[in-house]
């Protein structure tokens, strides 16, 4: 049935950029990329750990390859393995999808020594752009303004060194970050406010660079308050031609992971949309950027840009500006990887990028309980349902059911809406909030509920520590209890009359029976 | 009615917030959130109930409102009064008192599974009814020994019917 369901694929789409095309990656990322394959007439292979063996990226793969258990460690991380599956199935590329192996260079070139093609950037580029100083040191040998900084690691193994340090930091400003040379994520990264905390910062956030990445290297950059997070979509071929389809805002955050994202970035003029595309290019430009990347900003309150570093690899919010574009980002990796030369449809998507006539926003659904700091809520999803309708797209790699593993990154589903402008976007993704219904366990959708009612949000003020200094949960969940508890007793009080009576000497109700009564309650209620 | 409790904490809270008991009576000076337009923001599923639960009349729940998910409990507040008391007091009233197993659906009996004087485990099948082509098993609340049976296989039952009980 998934043989010809291939076949079938394959002729119905001429002229496919391969054959066969192995995912490396798990989720709802997965099944993007084997949707993408699918429409371009490519076979699509996945590999997956015991934990997602019955997954739906797996089911929708035409052929799946078990690569280990469930620690990341012994599966999604092991490159070596990945290679070997992609030459047993006969696969002709490698697309990484992001996190796991998509950034390392020697990933990268492991794929083409074996004959496959990496679809990213060059093994190079990830050389140099995964490393933050050297990308700094780029951009800035480039003219594209930096974050004001150290370009070197620091050394802070004598008390000498680390007067140097103070020193450095004195005439960069506080407050500043020591932020680590290597990952990201928000890993390996201090808000430091004054001298007397530097030392304690810098040697935490190495340990935890050293713990997460395996480089301690950590190096000092000016903190730029009341910022904003941008960042440029970037596409190119292997002649040479790059250009930017658009730009996101990225801007609500918590600890440095992304919450929720929008294209093109509010309340930007057409200059300063163009003049951020062009500084872009100019860092993707230097490197021979090709394949698909993301240049980062932070757009100061006084109109400054200061460029952060380049994502070599798809965004997890790479669906916001497929929305606003028209473009397929996915499917346009897979025919630059092939050689191909960037699509007419990309072009024309870059001549409006500095003039853009919708607006789509993405929310992330994760298992995270925003009562407690976003903490991670693995458990079992025992009610689950999309929203829907006109202008919704959910990309989702679970259903109901499902186990939700503390083994991997919690996002669940991206729910993004896309509308005429901005207050109808907003509008959308209110309704589709209200649509998404999910049970068993706790996930981000109250802080969307309340971020898309949020007046700083709506009116569009955004910046970096939007989500720090406004959300407070408990009035939120408290008022939700409350209204718990008065539905249930409405829904008691209509039953009552009809319900066996309960007596003390323990007469039992069917408790199916209350349930079945308050189902057709909900019933009549949805249909006035 | 004012003999219903309603208990409801938020899933995963483990210490730091008191649940929220909200006595039917004395619900009037909470205020009502939420309008008509957004009536399905609250959401009500049922959760299995323990052998326990059914014994003491007690509804698990799982309330999502606006993307919170809560864990509640519905029960009798004149139970709930019982058990509290009990917990407190030295002795406890009602896991040895008999249990009369009546027929929730009307049907027709389709399988006896137990006896007079049979020894049965908590959760237990006992009988099944079948209505609607579907067979619904009666399963014991607690365990306990079958008292009497009320019913024989194809026999025709209506709601109330005394089916069996449980001494």
């Amino acid at each position: 049935m998934r043989k010809d369901a291939a076949r079938s694929r394959r002729r119905e789409v001429r002229d496919a950029p391969f054959r066969r095309v192995l995912v490396a990656n798990r989720g709802e990322i997965a099944l993007r990329i084997i949707r993408a394959c699918h429409e371009a007439g490519i076979e699509a292979v996945a590999v997956h750990s015991d934990a997602d063996a019955g997954a739906p990226f797996v089911r929708a793969a035409d052929v799946a390859v078990r690569i280990g258990p469930p620690p990341a460690a012994e599966s999604y991380l092991r490159g070596a393995l990945i290679v070997d599956a992609a030459i047993a199935t006969g696969s002709q590329a490698v697309h990484p999808g992001y996190g796991f192996l998509s950034e390392q260079a020697a990933f990268a070139a492991s794929c083409e020594a074996a004959g496959l093609v990496f679809i990213g950037p060059a093994p190079e580029t990830l050389v140099a752009l995964g490393d933050k100083l050297a990308a700094r040191r780029t951009a800035d040998e480039a003219g594209v303004p930096i974050v004001p900084g150290t370009f070197e690691a620091l050394e802070s193994g004598s008390p000498a060194a680390m007067k140097g340090i103070v020193d450095k930091a004195e005439a960069l400003g506080w407050p500043l970050l020591v932020k680590a040379t290597a990952g990201g994520g928000g890993r390996g990264m201090r808000r430091v406010d004054d001298a007397g905390e530097l030392p304690g910062a810098i040697a935490s956030a190495s340990r935890e660079a050293q713990a997460a990445f395996g480089l301690s290297a950590v190096y000092l950059e000016r903190l730029i308050e009341g910022a904003r997070h941008v960042e440029v979509q970037l596409l190119g071929d292997h002649e040479g031609r790059i250009v930017a389809i658009g730009e996101r805002d990225c801007s609500v955050q918590r600890r440095h992971q992304k919450l929720a994202e929008e294209a093109p970035a509010p309340g930007l003029s057409e200059g300063q949309r163009r003049n951020l595309h062009r500084l872009a290019l100019t860092v993707a430009r230097k490197v021979g950027l090709r394949n698909a990347a993301t240049a980062e900003f932070l757009l100061a309150p006084n109109g400054d840009v200061h460029f952060l570093e380049v994502n070599a690899r798809l965004q997890v919010e790479h669906g916001v500006t497929e929305l606003v574009s028209g473009v397929d980002i996915v499917r346009e990796q897979l025919t630059l990887a092939a050689g191909r030369p960037l699509s007419a449809e990309v072009r024309r998507a870059a001549d409006r990028a500095p003039l853009p006539d919708s607006h789509a926003i993405e929310v992330r659904i994760s298992a995270e309980d925003p009562a407690r700091d976003f903490a991670p809520v693995p458990g079992v999803l025992s009610y689950w349902h999309e929203a829907g309708g006109p202008g919704v797209r959910v990309d989702s790699g679970v259903e109901e059911g499902m186990r939700v593993s503390a083994e991997y990154d919690p996002l669940l589903a991206k729910l993004l809406v896309v509308a005429g402008d901005r207050p109808k976007a907003m509008a959308r993704m209110r309704r589709a909030l209200d649509e998404f219904h999910i049970g068993g366990l706790q996930t981000t959708l109250p802080f969307h509920q309340w971020l898309l009612r949020q007046r700083d949000f709506i009116d569009g003020r955004l910046r970096t520590d939007l989500v720090a200094r406004s959300w407070s949960p408990r009035p939120l969940w408290e008022d939700a209890a409350r209204r718990a508890a008065e539905r249930l007793i409405a829904l008691a009080e209509e039953r009552s009359p009809a319900a066996p009576a309960l007596s003390t000497t323990g007469t039992v109700t069917e408790p199916e029976r209350g349930w079945a009564m308050i189902a057709r309650r909900e019933g009549v209620e949805r249909w006035p | 009615m004012s003999d219903v409790r309603v208990r409801v904490t938020i899933h995963g809270f483990e210490h730091g917030f008191e649940p929220i008991a909200v006595e039917s009576g004395d619900a009037g000076d909470a205020p009502v959130v939420g309008t008509a337009a957004r009536a399905t923001a609250v959401r009500v599923r049922s959760k299995a109930s323990s052998a326990a639960d059914r014994a003491e009349g007690r509804e698990r729940y799982e309330v999502v409102v606006d993307g919170w998910v809560l864990d509640a409990t519905v029960e009798p507040a004149v139970l709930a009064a019982l058990r509290e008391k009990a917990a407190r007091g030295p002795s406890e009233a009602g896991p040895h008192s008999p249990v009369s197993l009546r027929a929730q659906i009307p049907g027709r009996v389709v399988r006896v599974w137990v006896g007079l004087g049979d020894a049965v485990e908590a959760g237990q099948q006992l009988l099944a009814v079948e209505a609607m082509k579907m067979e619904n098993e009666v399963r014991a609340p607690r365990a306990g020994t079958v008292g009497s049976v009320a019913v024989a296989i194809g026999q025709t039952v209506e709601v109330g019917d005394e089916l069996v009980t449980l001494g």
